[in-house]
C-alpha cells in the first residue's frame, strides 16, 4: 500500500496538496495539464521531496516511474542495450512493440511514438509493486492507446497509478482520484466515482446525466451504456 | 552579489590570483567563504566533488614525481570553488548583457555564442541527472557498464541540441549581429567584494614576484 500523508508541494503561487493511500490494482489520476499530476508522481516515486509531509510505501520493494517523455529513460545507444538495461530479451520486447526495428537500431534514431511505445514495452515488461505511468498515451496514435488499454487492464498484480488528461480511451481502472483546485481527491470505486468525477469527459458526464452509468471505463463498457440510453 | 559585470570580473580576478601563488589561493578561499553562499554552492553537486578528486589525483602524480603536488591541489581546487560560484551565480543573459556592455553591439555574437556554451552546460548537468535516475530506476548503478553508453547519449544529445538552436535560428531569420541595451544593478556589498577581489590579485603578483626574485637570488 502507498499512504500519502498531508502531501504539500508548493512552487511560486502553484500549490499541490495531496492525502490518501493507494491499495493494490489501477488508479486513475486525472487533472488538467499543469495540476500537478507529473510532480505526484514524482513524489509517489520518491524523485521529489514534497514540502511538507510523508510517502510511505507498505510491502513496495520495487517502483517504476515511467515519464511522459521516453527519452528520459534512454541509457543505451541501441534497442538492444536498451533492453539490456531493462534486464529484458530484445527480442521479445521488439516483437512486442509491432515497430519493424531490430536490436541494432540506434535508440536516438526513433521517433518519439516509437520510442514511447519501446519504452512502455519495457516497462511493461516486468512487474514491479509499484508502477507509476505519467501520461502513458501521450505520442501513441487511437490504435497503439487501444492496445496500451488492453495491456495495462490485464494487470493484476501491484499498484499502478495512471496519471493522465487522457479524455476519449482508457483502460479498466479501480480507482479514480482527481487534482481539482490544488487538491487531490478520491472519487472512489467504480462506477459510483464516475457520479463524483467533476471533470470526466462529455460523453461520460452524459450517460451519468442519462442514468446509465458506465460499469468501467473501457470502450466495451461505454458501448455497453450508450447501447442502454437507446434501448 | 548581483552585478555580473564584477561576478565575471571577480572570478577572472581571483583564479588568476589563485594561479599565481598558494598566497593568492589562500586569500581568494577567504574571498570565497566571505562572499558567497558557499553551502548552496557544494550542497548536491557531486560533479564538483568528482573533479576535485581528478585534481587530487594530478596532484598526488605531481608529488610523487617531485613536483610541488599539495600548492596545486590547493591553487586549482579554489579556481574550482571560484568557479562553481560563477556557474551557479549567472543567470540566462548575464553574459550577453556583459559582452555587449563591454564592446557595444558588436559583443552580441560573442555575448550569444557564450550563452549558447552556458546553455549546453547546464543541459549536460541536467542529462547527467535524467541517466542517473534512469539507472536508478532500472536498479543499476554508474559503472564501467553504463558510463559508456551514457557518454555516447550525452554527447549524441548535445550535437542534437546544437543543431536543433541552429536550425531554430535560421528559420527564425537570424544572420547575424543584434541589439541590447543592458540594465545592471550594482550594490556596495558587489563594489566592495569586487575591490577585494582586486586587491587579492595585486598581492598574489607582489607576492609571486618577490618569491620568484628571492629564489632567483
Amino acid at each position: 500500500m502507498l499512504v500519502l500523508d498531508h502531501i504539500t508541494a508548493r512552487h511560486g503561487p502553484w500549490a499541490l496538496a495531496a492525502d490518501g493511500y493507494f491499495s493494490e490494482g489501477i488508479h486513475l489520476v486525472t487533472g488538467d495539464v499543469g495540476s500537478g499530476k507529473s510532480t505526484l508522481a514524482l513524489i509517489m516515486a520518491g524523485l521529489f521531496l514534497p514540502e511538507k509531509g510523508t510517502v510511505r510505501r507498505e510491502r513496495i520493494q520495487t517502483v517504476m516511474l515511467s515519464s511522459q517523455f521516453p527519452e528520459f529513460h534512454l541509457t543505451g545507444l541501441t534497442v538492444g542495450e536498451e533492453c539490456a538495461s531493462w534486464g529484458l530479451d530484445a527480442e521479445k520486447v521488439i516483437r512486442s512493440t509491432g515497430l519493424y526495428i531490430t536490436a541494432a537500431t540506434q535508440s536516438l534514431c526513433l521517433s518519439r511514438g516509437e520510442l514511447k511505445r519501446l519504452h512502455l514495452a519495457c516497462a511493461l515488461g516486468r512487474p514491479y509493486d509499484l508502477l507509476l505511468l505519467d501520461e502513458p498515451f501521450s505520442s501513441l496514435d487511437c490504435s497503439e492507446k487501444e492496445r496500451l488499454c488492453t495491456e495495462l487492464s490485464r494487470q493484476h498484480e501491484g499498484i499502478t497509478v495512471i496519471f493522465t488528461h487522457e479524455q476519449v480511451i482508457f483502460p479498466r481502472v479501480d480507482r479514480i482520484w482527481e487534482i481539482v483546485d490544488g487538491r487531490l481527491t478520491d472519487c472512489g470505486d467504480l462506477p459510483g466515482a464516475l457520479e463524483r468525477w467533476r471533470h470526466a469527459p462529455s460523453l461520460i458526464k452524459k450517460l451519468v446525466r442519462a442514468e446509465t452509468v458506465p460499469e468501467n471505463l473501457t470502450p466495451e463498457d461505454i458501448r455497453e451504456a450508450a447501447c442502454r440510453i437507446q434501448e | 552579489m548581483q552585478d555580473p559585470r564584477i561576478i565575471l570580473a571577480s572570478a577572472a580576478l581571483l583564479s588568476l590570483a589563485a594561479f599565481v601563488s598558494i598566497w593568492g589561493a589562500a586569500l581568494a578561499l577567504i574571498w570565497w567563504l566571505a562572499f558567497t553562499p558557499r553551502h548552496r554552492l557544494l550542497k548536491n553537486r557531486p560533479a564538483l566533488f568528482v573533479m576535485a578528486a581528478l585534481i587530487a589525483i594530478v596532484s598526488g602524480l605531481a608529488s610523487l614525481t617531485g613536483g610541488s603536488g599539495i600548492s596545486y591541489f590547493i591553487r586549482m581546487t579554489v579556481i574550482l570553488l571560484i568557479g562553481a560560484w560563477l556557474f551557479a551565480g549567472l543567470k540566462e543573459g548575464d553574459i550577453l548583457s556583459v559582452s555587449v556592455w563591454g564592446l557595444g553591439n558588436k559583443g552580441f555574437e560573442i555575448g550569444v555564442t557564450a550563452e549558447m556554451g552556458m546553455q549546453m552546460a547546464y543541459a549536460l548537468f541536467e542529462d547527467c541527472t535524467r541517466i542517473r535516475i534512469a539507472l536508478n530506476l532500472k536498479g543499476q548503478d554508474w559503472g564501467i557498464r553504463t558510463i559508456q553508453p551514457a557518454g555516447h547519449l550525452l554527447i549524441r544529445d548535445a550535437l542534437q541540441r546544437a543543431e536543433d538552436t541552429a536550425e531554430l535560428l535560421a528559420m527564425r531569420g537570424y544572420r547575424d549581429g543584434g541589439t541590447l541595451c543592458p540594465v545592471f544593478h550594482p550594490q556596495r556589498w558587489d563594489a566592495i567584494g569586487g575591490i577585494c577581489a582586486a586587491g587579492i590579485l595585486v598581492f598574489a603578483v607582489v607576492v609571486g614576484v618577490s618569491e620568484f626574485f628571492i629564489l632567483y637570488r
